[in-house]
């Protein structure tokens, strides 16, 4: 996050409802994704596809419904940090099992 | 309290006013009260946990031992554990931590005075709610395995063999429903579920402490290593914390509502609880050992005359050691099945622990290293920490070569280890700063001779006791067993092991002497007995409940030394004046010293708030009858109740008794 | 690292100059909901770990959860809730607006749209208890999806309450007042954290299935 982005000026109300029916549709989306993999076998793509998505939602709510952008640094740093240790290390753990499944 | 026309503001209770006897205590958002009321009840909980510890001693002096049975001896070593970890060593580093936080950086009390006061009683009650099992816990024999020796008929439990049994560590399905079917274990789940609470409010809050309310020109590596350590406790506390709320949360749902996380008779993986339990665990270790660190890190450089040497080195070292902390878990999981390239990678992340470690260690050494080193008691106590942690440090590196912890796994070696890192190290480094910064709590010194004696006894006795662990562990002698055969040859040893134990608690015996008495007696302690470094020594003994006169002003690391002495041509320092005239001079921002000062006001809701957790643990234990569900309800509606009152109480009354200027005048 | 703390500092003391501390130049409260925050990441993140481990962990019976989910109706308990984040940031907006009206309109809105979101969930245990026959107590998966679900549904509870709390005080002479405003942004970033944490649980849940 750069100091310009925390000079920014806060979004406006018709922003928000901008912003909202966006993350409506990223929504309707994933929900018409789950439908096509069921239709026609997506071959695997459907999961990344559905993550980046969730992903992108994920970011925009934190960072405008939450104003992390607007935010001093500091404030997201501890923030990635958790949602980065959290990712780290469950990520193992659940890799540890599945290496298991794997190989039992 | 200074006499005001207008009265506090009644939400449901009138505030409370009063600063002396019981209710000041019950109602006090004083970060220094708060402190020596964790420091208390931890060091009773020690006196327990120690208890505890002889009762096992004996068991085991000798061969075949009958002293206790087999019940006993699990619900003594179980609940040693959790005692010494969860009741004394966390809550005296929180007391440290809550006392000296403030002073050292400079406020007049943390960023959320209720909430401290809040974290306090949730700790103290949750505490009470654990060894509240003596009373309500029962074991009832596990499923299908009556008669095995050792196992008892209820209609025999004893008192003893009715406390938690399932190890600190509560692994499943061990500590199930199947395999400990009464309500002891819920105790110790739902129990640590409220103290993490506790934890995580402090964490919380000793944080935006440090961040937020430093003095002025305290920069952030301006600040003592002691601040440093907590900040770094504090971040393993609110991200560790989490996990193992979640892990107690299962293990208590399976025992209470039967779901099959755990057990592997419904499908459950025993492993997973391992995961998340030593996903906590590890971080949980330098939780305890890195306050204690910080303490000995004040207490070295004062002693030598000389500044901390390395000091960034030290507090990156020990952010190092907080990071690394989180990634070497699964080297307590060994012993399970996990894949070579796990135990490949998780015993090189442990090897890894040592360069942060070693880097503290040498820069001590090298703090120490050509000083004019005074050997007072707390000095004696901070060098026997690292000697004695830098043993345990060494054994812990054993534990990272895999094969060499196959053999160690489960053995007195293990034992040995960790004693010497928690005990050598924590307790040691809790005795150091007890000794330094009893004046700060007292006005008064506490006595030298009688000091000096303690340290001797325990460093012997602590020897005696741990040493020979080292070499039963590796003989194969196993932890956990509550009697050995006369063939093993383990008799001689564990004899001296009692032996030392008992030394240790006759060490601990004359502390509570010398405490009890330099409290009465002692030398007046003046205002900066120690020639100290660091700010908290520039306000007077004990410390005044207001802590600054005025906001102070920092413009170094060891700001205080700074204060007293200049350097001459040949960079050798020279005293400037004594620490009173110089104190006596301070004046840090030129204002009226006679301004009043907003301290927040005394409140009940923090302690009744508290209340509710037990009663909806308790309620939890006993859901079953129309009694548990009842208490669900009603510990519900004070937590509640009690935070909607909070939520409309001002922290500082506009008018009330947080304005002080009488004593400000008395200040000066 | 040294780096980052210097840093940190010039930024400390650029907008610390005008109190009595040295800061970060954030509301305490406010930093202390940000750190609370970023622990419940760890919580939830044990919570989905429970369910990735667990999730086809069927142990001989015939139900679980995957194969039952009602994905339209959880589309739409899920659209419900993220339309309760866009509620409750218009409230503040209001709130900085010094519209009063408005704010307690956007919150009980967000109030309401949480407590349809606690409706949606009851019906969908009271299905799955009563018409799959699928209980805590069935297998891992279901012990794990409830837990999961649960915990996020008592989270929503919680927000509930506050919002609930914070209407009540706005119906009050003279509504929010200044003092009120960093409560009613600490209550909405939880909100907003429970509707995240929403967003991974669907999509990880409800979309991917179990891995």
């Amino acid at each position: 996050m750069t100091d310009e982005a925390h000079h920014a000026p806060h979004p406006t109300t018709g922003q928000y409802v901008k912003i909202a029916i966006l993350l409506a549709i990223v929504t309707a989306v994933e929900v018409a994704l789950f439908y096509i993999d069921e239709a026609v076998d997506m071959a695997g793509w459907d999961g990344p596809l559905l993550i980046i998505l969730s992903f992108f939602k994920f970011v925009v709510v934190i960072g405008w419904f939450m104003h992390l952008r607007f935010e001093k640094p500091v404030l997201s740093r501890f923030f990635a940090g958790g949602f980065i240790l959290a990712l780290s290390l469950y990520g193992i753990v659940v890799g540890s099992f599945l290496v298991g499944l794997v190989t039992r | 309290m200074t006499a005001t026309a207008e009265r506090p503001s009644k939400t449901i209770f009138r505030r409370p006013e009063t600063t002396e006897g019981f209710w000041s205590w019950i109602t006090t958002v004083d970060h220094k009260k708060i402190g020596i009321m964790y420091g208390y009840a931890a060091f009773v909980f020690f006196i327990i946990g120690g208890l505890e510890a002889l009762l096992i001693r004996i068991q085991l002096a000798g061969p075949n031992g009958d002293f206790l049975t087999a019940a006993e001896y699990n619900a003594m070593f179980s609940t040693h554990g959790l005692t010494m970890i969860f009741l004394f060593v966390m809550p005296v580093s929180a007391a440290f931590m809550n006392y000296l936080l403030p002073l050292m950086v400079g406020a007049r009390d943390v960023a959320f005075p209720r909430m401290n006061a809040l974290s306090w009683w949730i700790f103290f009650f949750g505490a009470l709610f654990i060894y509240s099992v003596i009373f309500f816990g029962d074991v009832t024999p596990p499923l299908g395995v009556e008669g095995v020796p050792g196992n008892i008929d209820p209609s025999e439990q004893t008192l003893l063999g009715g406390l938690p049994d399932g190890g600190w560590f509560l692994y499943q399905p061990n500590a199930g429903p199947d395999f400990s079917p009464g309500t002891a274990v819920d105790f110790a789940l739902l129990g640590l579920q409220i103290l993490g609470i506790a934890s995580l409010i402090s964490a919380v809050n000793f944080i935006v402490t440090i961040f937020n309310m430093r003095a002025k020109g305290m920069r952030l590596l301006r600040m003592p290593v002691f601040v440093w350590m907590s900040m770094v406790v504090a971040f393993l506390l609110l991200f560790s914390l989490p996990i193992i709320a979640v892990a107690l949360f299962m293990g208590t749902f399976d025992r209470a509502f039967g779901t099959l996380f755990f057990q592997a008779a419904g499908g459950g993986d025993p492993i997973l609880w391992q995961h998340l339990f030593w996903l906590f665990g590890h971080p949980e270790v330098y939780i305890l050992i890195l306050p204690a660190m910080g303490i000995v890190s004040e207490v070295l450089p004062v002693f030598s005359r000389k500044p901390l040497f390395g000091y960034a080195a030290i507090v990156f070292a020990g952010g190092g050691i907080a990071f690394l902390g989180f990634g070497v878990w699964a080297h307590h999981m060994f012993a399970s099945a996990l894949t070579p390239v796990a135990q490949a990678a998780f015993g090189l992340s442990t090897m890894t622990i040592a360069i942060p470690t070693g880097i503290k260690i040498f820069n001590w050494l090298a703090t120490m290293w050509g000083g004019r080193i005074r050997f007072t008691t707390p000095m004696l106590f901070a060098i026997g920490f690292v000697a004695m942690f830098v043993i345990g440090g060494l054994s812990g590196v054993t534990h990272s070569i895999v094969p060499s912890d196959w053999q160690q796994t489960d053995t007195y070696y293990i034992v040995a280890h960790f004693h010497y890192v928690l005990f050598g190290g924590s307790i040691f480094g809790i005795f150091a700063g007890l000794y330094y910064w009893f004046p700060k709590l007292t006005g008064r010194m506490m006595n030298e001779a009688l000091g000096k004696t303690h340290f001797w006894i325990q460093l012997i006795g602590f020897n005696l006791t741990f040493a020979p662990m080292h070499w039963l562990g590796l003989q194969g002698m196993v932890r956990r067993t509550w009697r050995y055969a006369p063939e093993t040859n383990f008799g001689p040893w564990n004899l001296a092991v009692t032996i030392g134990a008992f030394t240790i608690a006759l060490g601990i015996l004359v502390f509570m002497f010398n405490w009890t008495w330099s409290k009465r007696k002692g030398a007046a302690s003046g205002l900066d007995p120690w020639d100290a470094r660091t700010i908290e020594w520039t306000i007077p003994n004990p410390t005044p409940h207001y802590n600054f006169a005025e906001n102070p002003r920092v413009t170094s690391l060891d700001h205080f030394w700074h204060m007293k002495y200049d350097e001459d041509d040949e960079g050798r320092a020279v005293r400037k004046d004594n620490a009173d005239e110089i104190v006596a001079q301070l004046d840090y921002d030129g204002k009226n010293p006679k301004a009043p000062i907003h301290l927040p006001n005394p409140s009940y809701f923090p302690f009744l708030m508290a209340t509710g957790l037990p009663l909806i643990a308790y309620g939890i234990i006993f859901h079953e009858g129309l009694a548990g569900k009842l208490l669900i309800a009603i510990g519900a509606v004070i937590t509640i109740g009690s935070l909607l009152g909070w939520g409309m109480e001002p922290l500082e009354e506009p008018h009330g008794g947080g304005d002080h200027p009488v004593e400000m005048a008395e200040a000066h | 690292m040294a780096d980052v703390i210097e840093a940190t500092e010039t930024h400390a003391e650029d907008h610390g100059g005008h109190g009595e501390h040295e800061s970060f130049g954030i509301d305490n409260r406010k930093l202390g909901m940000w750190l609370f925050l970023s622990s419940e990441f760890l919580f939830f993140g044990a919570l989905i770990t429970n369910y990735m481990v667990y999730g086809n962990d069927t142990f001989g019976a015939t139900v679980v959860p995957r194969e039952i989910y009602d994905i339209p109706f959880t589309s739409v308990s899920s659209f419900v809730l993220l339309m309760s984040s866009l509620t409750m940031v218009l409230a503040h907006h209001s709130l900085a607006a010094g519209d009063q009206n408005g704010t307690r309109t956007w919150l009980l809105a967000t109030a309401l749209l949480g407590s349809i979101f606690i409706g949606g969930q009851v019906f969908e245990f009271y299905e799955f208890i009563n018409v799959y026959g699928m209980t805590l107590t069935t297998n891992p998966a279901s012990s794990a999806f409830f837990m999961l679900t649960g915990f996020h549904g008592a989270h929503v509870a919680i927000g509930v309450i506050m919002l609930m709390s914070l209407f009540g005080m706005s119906r009050r002479q003279g509504g929010l007042s200044e003092g009120h405003g960093m409560n009613l942004e600490l209550v909405g970033l939880y909100w907003h954290f429970v509707d995240i944490i929403w967003i991974v649980i669907f999509t990880i849940v409800y979309l991917l299935g179990a891995v």
